[in-house]
């Protein structure tokens, strides 16, 4: 039987957005197969945060890239935003990113001739937004995260904080339900780490965007709903409600100045 | 859109300067080469395409202009009584021997024509007049010829095959393909200084048509009249004379492999810098990827970056060669670009610049975007 990690029920009134079961990726090394995941559960409803935690080498981020399509399952089933995920048609893959997923990277990974902006606006064309359409959008993206005084920056003449929240806004580029994100906290120190834990909450609270963040970073539980562990390529703990309970789970004045924009 | 491939060029200056050297270098080379190359070939003909005559006679299987061949001086008789001919001379072309102040010999081709005032060469006169050249021994010495003849002025006289001849002109561009520079002197003249071997013979016959009359059915005719002879028009001799070099010696052969050592080396130098871009890019275009890019996406930025590179390693190949050519006629050689050429060499430079870009495609589609979770 795979291990599982049900939503708890006190979070069911929400749209699933990204739902995997029975999650099973074996690796061909040689003559040898590595499991790396056997068989693994998870649901993530819209405005819902879940922290993915384990040890290296526990699965993390292979699970991670087949949430994020780029990855396919030797066995198992994953529902992204409704479509479900056919590993038989790899072509597809990169349509469900495109569309439904918006990923945040540990080193940031933006393009490094490219301004702050531009770095957004540069993922909307990819995402088939053009003119002046995409600017606006990045604009609004940038206004998002608290960044458009520097949007004619380049990465180089960014601070880490700065950097992770342009490559937030470019995971927030044509409205994704489903934001992953690897490690977002490690490369920032613990304030800086702090703000941009705040800003993912508002996000994914604010836009109802699901939000799943793998993590060694203790803080993240301070925003996450639920805490998933993975360990050996199984789901190890059961889930704890987390921030859904607190009082202070509430959208704050970025959230607020989202929803203006987008109203 | 945001403009990735300039961007990412300009952003990384010392590689694009790199890559856009390595084609401006590969254009300078196929520029000067092939440059240098027409420059020469052009001496190969030059007399023919200035002489203002459409059709040539010349003797059984005259391989180019220079080693001319006699056939007897009186066929020009059936040439001009040939219907649709308005003019025909006797043009004697022969190597003869000039000998310098300080006594050494050196050679030079001869151009003999009855009144070169009727046939539009020399066609660039410096001092003298062509007319003169009637009156006595007198000749019109190119002044290419100040380079291995040493300087001279009208009104000097040379020794020509042992008999004292007058310089009265000076032409300029009349070299030949051999570099040996030409002289211009009234054909009754070439025949006596020839020493009695070309008593009674000529070396070409070259005719002017009557206005709208047909070069081909001319040449037919006269190839009728004269059977020992090869007739051919201007345009055809021209190429002939010019095709001799490139097919009889090496030099056709050299040139090609010049080029073909310049385009591999711009192939070269624009893979390498093109390929080692792209794999420091390589993080960039698995997060274009993992993103919801394509690979057409990935190609549409390497494709633009090797057609920039190409666009303006070009115009700096071209505007270096362009800076080239007035030094090089100071030391008379002739740099020939002529715009088509040009306009091959720039869509060869963006094929060649696109097909280093393909190295490149095939190492971006095969990228695995999981490596944008890698440190």
């Amino acid at each position: 039987m795979p291990s599982s990690a049900p939503a708890p029920a006190t979070a069911t009134a929400e749209r699933t957005v990204l739902e995997a079961t029975g999650i099973t990726k074996v690796f061909r090394e040689g003559s040898e197969e590595v499991s790396v995941l056997n068989g693994v559960d998870l649901r993530l409803d819209a405005g819902e945060i879940v922290a993915l935690e384990g040890p290296s080498g526990s699965g993390k981020t292979t699970f991670l890239s087949i949430l994020g399509c780029i990855l396919t399952p030797t066995s198992g089933r994953v529902v992204v935003d409704g479509e479900e995920v056919d590993a038989a048609r790899p072509n597809r893959l990169p349509a469900i990113r495109k569309r439904s997923i918006g990923f945040i990277f540990q080193q940031y990974n933006l393009f490094p001739a490219l301004t702050a902006l531009e770095n957004v606006e540069y993922a909307l064309n990819i995402k088939g937004v053009r003119g002046k359409a995409a600017k606006d959008q990045a604009e609004e993206a940038l206004v998002a995260v608290d960044l458009v005084d520097r949007r004619h920056f380049l990465p180089r003449d960014l601070s880490g904080g700065q950097k992770q929240r342009v490559a937030i806004a470019r995971a927030l580029a044509g409205r994704p339900s489903v934001l992953l994100a690897d490690e977002p906290t490690a490369n920032l120190d613990s304030a800086v780490g702090t703000q941009i834990l705040g800003l993912f909450r508002d996000l994914a609270k604010s836009e109802r965007r699901g939000l799943l963040i793998v993590t060694h970073d203790p803080n993240v539980r301070t925003i996450a709903d639920r805490v998933v562990r993975i360990r050996d390529g199984r789901i190890v703990d059961p889930d704890v409600p987390l921030a859904s309970a607190r009082p202070d789970a509430q959208p704050n004045a970025t959230a607020r100045l989202i929803q203006e924009i987008a109203s | 859109m945001p403009n990735l491939a300039l961007k990412n060029l300009l952003h990384d200056k010392l590689r694009s300067t790199m890559t856009i050297a390595g084609v401006a270098f590969a254009v300078t080379l196929v520029f000067v080469q092939v440059g240098l190359f027409m420059g020469l070939l052009d001496n190969a003909s030059v007399t023919i395409d200035h002489l203002d005559a459409d059709l040539w006679v010349t003797s059984r299987n005259t391989p180019n202009v220079d080693f001319a061949h006699g056939f007897p001086e009186m066929l020009v008789q059936r040439v001009r009584s040939t219907p649709g001919v308005q003019r025909a001379d006797n043009l004697l072309v022969q190597f003869l021997n000039l000998t310098l102040p300080d006594g050494a010999e050196e050679g030079m081709l001869v151009y003999g024509l009855e009144d070169f005032t009727r046939w539009g060469i020399p066609w660039s006169v410096e001092s003298g007049n062509l007319a003169d050249l009637r009156r006595g021994a007198y000749m019109f010495l190119d002044a290419s010829a100040e380079r291995r003849f040493g300087k001279f002025a009208v009104g000097d006289y040379r020794e020509v095959m042992g008999r004292r001849v007058k310089i009265i002109g000076r032409s300029r561009e009349a070299l030949s393909f051999t570099t040996s520079p030409i002289a211009f002197l009234t054909y009754d003249l070439v025949q006596q200084l020839a020493g009695g071997r070309m008593d009674g013979r000529t070396t070409y016959i070259v005719v002017r048509l009557e206005p709208g009359a047909d070069a081909a059915a001319v040449a037919t005719d006269l190839r009728q009249r004269l059977p020992y002879n090869d007739v051919y028009t201007r345009e055809a001799w021209s190429k002939r004379s010019r095709s001799y070099w490139v097919a009889s010696t090496g030099i056709g052969l050299n040139m090609y492999l010049t080029v073909f050592l310049g385009c591999l080396v711009g192939v070269v130098v624009v893979t390498q810098t093109l390929y080692t871009s792209t794999m420091e890019h390589i993080k960039e275009f698995g997060t274009v990827k993992a993103i919801g890019g394509s690979n057409r996406d990935i190609y549409r930025i390497l494709g633009a970056q090797a057609v920039i590179a190409a666009v303006i390693g070009f115009a700096s190949g071209r505007l270096m060669a362009a800076l080239l050519a007035p030094a090089m006629a100071k030391i008379r050689l002739k740099l020939m670009i002529s715009n088509e050429f040009a306009a091959v060499v720039f869509v060869g430079t963006l094929l060649l610049c696109l097909f280093a870009a393909l190295v490149s495609f095939r190492k971006v589609a095969k990228i695995d975007p999981a490596l944008v979770f890698r440190g």
